[in-house]
């Protein structure tokens, strides 16, 4: 399975990468994406299984990316990993056809309740 | 022209200010949060205040909505630096440059503060984290400032407006016959 990881922090994208680790979810590819235009390029490249997103990030937010996804067609689990878990947010998330929304600070019990079922 | 007269007598309106909306304890609660998650499992932050050294870096994101301001994290050079090797943990380069730092500090300040904008008034909106030297506080009284110690090195939490303080009315007096312009 291979997993696409935007954020535009080089470190919080080691974080996440990190914590799939310990949630159990070693055994995948990742492919990094430093914003969110970089994000969809990759899908259409890259072709992966799931993507987790941040949501705010430069030229192009993972709520854009995401909404350009769709509108290319592009059906991707897509996922957002983000310091801002509202309400007002997660509903923006879900509208836009996000399957879930994982608020940092985030551990690997988090993970495994968002993800088990998307990764095989 | 004349205006009604109680657009000359109304009081200006007081904006709210921070410590009307958040405390030093849930700022406390939400950094010690942050740090336990991202800097590692052990990793707690004392609430004791300690002398900040001379050369310091700052690390903040910007809040816009029913409350603007911004929230600033600010710690000595060195503790900035050993902050990235925690969360760069086995990843950490041999030499770290500054814009390792910059993107882990950063990023700390970001989780932070998009978890403060969580606990105040909305909608608003976050900035993208910025690094270098501390935005001016505008307005003393539109802060919420909180002292801790990692590692027994100085940190400071500083959730702070970006608008100057209102003028009081004795600031601005009428004019003496009661009109105005």
């Amino acid at each position: 399975m291979k997993i696409l990881v935007a954020d535009d922090s080089r470190v919080m994208r080691q974080i996440v990468i990190r914590t799939l680790r310990q949630a159990g979810y070693d055994d995948h590819d990742i492919v990094e994406a430093e914003d969110g235009r970089d994000a969809y390029d990759k899908v259409q490249a890259e072709n992966p299984d799931l993507v987790l997103s941040d949501w705010n990030m430069p030229n192009m937010t993972g709520l854009e990316c995401l909404q350009a996804l769709r509108s290319a067609g592009s059906g991707v689990p897509f996922g957002f990993v983000t310091s801002e878990g509202s309400q007002e947010m997660r509903d923006k998330a879900s509208a836009a056809g996000a399957l879930f929304l994982i608020a940092k600070p985030f551990n690997e019990e988090t993970f495994r309740e968002n993800l088990d079922g998307v990764i095989a | 022209m004349t205006l009604a007269p109680d657009a000359v007598t109304r009081p200006t309106q007081p904006r709210v200010t921070i410590p009307e909306l958040i405390d030093e304890a849930t700022v406390e609660a939400i950094a010690g949060e942050a740090w336990v998650a991202l800097v590692g499992e052990d990793e707690v932050l004392v609430p004791l205040p300690g002398d900040l050294p001379a050369e310091t870096v700052s690390a903040w994101v910007d809040v816009v909505g029913p409350w603007t301001g911004s929230v600033v994290l600010t710690t000595g050079r060195q503790t900035a630096a050993d902050l990235t090797r925690a969360l760069l943990g086995q990843a950490a380069p041999e030499l770290l440059d500054h814009e390792d730092v910059a993107d882990a500090f950063g990023e700390i300040a970001n989780v932070v503060g998009g978890n403060v904008k969580a606990a105040l008034p909305g909608p608003s909106t976050l900035g993208l984290p910025q690094v270098g030297e501390a935005p001016d506080v505008r307005n003393p009284e539109d802060v919420c400032r909180l002292e801790v110690l990692w590692r027994g090195q100085p940190l400071v939490v500083s959730v702070q407006g970006a608008l100057p303080a209102l003028p009081t009315p004795h600031q601005n007096p009428p004019h003496p016959n009661g009109a105005s312009l």
